[in-house]
């Protein structure tokens, strides 16, 4: 009965725990097909529920008629119908259900956070992982883009290479020439200033010949009498000075 | 002495320096040195050598027409040019690695457009925390279980789990 009432409130609103199950019933339904992609995502908690039973929803039908304590008194009313009419019977078994009830509600009380909150954690690392692949796949995804253009960028500069090149070419050819024309010249010029220092060294032993020659023959011609005459001749000359020289010292 | 002035382009090297990729830095370094040293040569040499001095030439050789002899000759002397057998080599050379740049370039722009589409596909993906196993096995078709080769669960090798 209590769950004709469970399922009575979970057709008003489709987000109780049997509303995960509706959406997740549609999911696989509409995987096949191509309509209302994307799917949205699942809720991220159940509907809520009172004393961990009864949906919200069923307080929310019953307040406008009874207001707050309607549904406790329902329900209080209908636990004093069962027991009092023996409609259930209280035996060894209800007994064994409130104890085990009782230790079954304070370990879930107690330890269900925990252990939701591993469980989650083991979720949270599986999606983290997945996603910083994903991540790192992006980035070398566009780093490569990247190397990829600047790639592109540099093959445009080949010529470049070729300009230096062809330079390179034109300015040995024109330095070649240069030498040929220096060449040129400094070897005329060579030649013109052996010819002039020919001439100068012929001119220069003439000269010297001359000269030479010039002397022998005037020493040549000196005959002993003109010797003679002429040592005579100084010999006066040195006389007449001698006196000249005396006269002035004396004055 | 028409061709002779071959116009040199001037060259940027610090844009052509950005442009070598790191692996061929030492052949663009010896091309530099050489280039270095040889326009170090040409510039080290006057353009035109020094004019000879006819008139004094004519004034101090003896030797009657010599000097005309030589001036006359020395002004009809035509040097010929070298003859550049390079520069053809070097358009070729460029013509073939135009066409390997092209091609080069071609894969270039294939291999960006793959990258571009797997990178679309990336960022149209939904968010991990909203997919399902199916969604996961259509975005990575590698996670997919194959249910036919290893019939019973984990449905992969032990040893990749």
């Amino acid at each position: 009965m209590l769950s004709r009432l469970v399922f009575l409130a979970g057709s008003l609103k489709s987000s109780g725990p049997i509303g995960a199950g509706l959406v997740q019933a549609s999911r696989s339904l509409q995987t096949s097909s191509q309509s209302l992609a994307p799917v949205p995502p699942l809720p991220e908690y159940g509907g809520k529920v009172r004393h961990g039973l009864i949906p919200e929803e069923f307080f929310q039908l019953l307040y406008p008629k009874t207001g707050v304590t309607g549904p406790y008194m329902l329900g209080t009313g209908l636990l004093v119908y069962l027991l009092s009419k023996e409609i259930y019977i209280i035996n060894h078994e209800t007994i064994a259900a409130i104890t085990i009830g009782t230790i079954i509600v304070y370990g879930v009380k107690k330890f269900g956070p925990s252990v939701a909150a591993f469980a989650d954690k083991l979720n949270e690392d599986k999606m983290a992982k997945a996603q910083e692949a994903k991540d790192v796949a992006m980035s070398s995804l566009t780093q490569a883009i990247e190397n990829e253009k600047k790639e592109q960028w540099r093959v445009e500069g080949r010529a470049m290479l070729f300009d230096a090149k062809r330079n390179n070419v034109a300015m040995l050819l024109e330095t070649n020439y240069r030498e040929r024309l220096h060449m040129v010249t400094n070897e005329v010029k060579r030649r013109l200033d052996y010819q002039i220092a020919l001439q100068h060294l012929n001119r220069r032993m003439q000269q010297e010949h001359m000269i030479n020659w010039v002397e022998k023959n005037v020493i040549g011609s000196i005959t002993p009498q003109q010797e003679k005459e002429s040592i005579a001749k100084c010999i006066a000359d040195l006389k007449v000075l001698a006196k000249t020289t005396q006269a002035k010292a004396a004055a | 002495m028409a061709g002779r002035r071959a116009a040199l382009k001037a060259i940027d090297w610090l844009a052509f320096a950005e442009r070598v990729p790191p692996n061929q830095r030492g052949m663009f370094n010896a091309l530099k040195t050489r280039t270095d040293a040889i326009s170090a040569k040409l510039a080290s040499l006057p353009e035109t050598p020094a004019a000879i001095d006819w008139s004094y030439y004519r004034s101090a050789v003896a030797k009657a027409g010599m000097v005309d002899e030589f001036e006359k000759k020395f002004k009809a002397l035509q040097i010929p040019e070298p003859v550049d057998t390079q520069t053809s080599n070097i358009n070729a050379q460029e013509a073939e690695a135009n066409k390997s740049a092209v091609a080069y370039i071609e894969a270039s722009k294939a291999r960006v457009a793959t990258y571009e589409q797997e990178l679309e596909k990336f960022k149209n993906m939904i968010p991990f925390d909203q997919m399902t196993i199916d969604d996961l096995n259509e975005a990575f078709p590698e996670t997919k279980l194959d249910k036919v080769k290893y019939p019973y669960w984990p449905h992969k090798p032990i040893a990749n789990l």
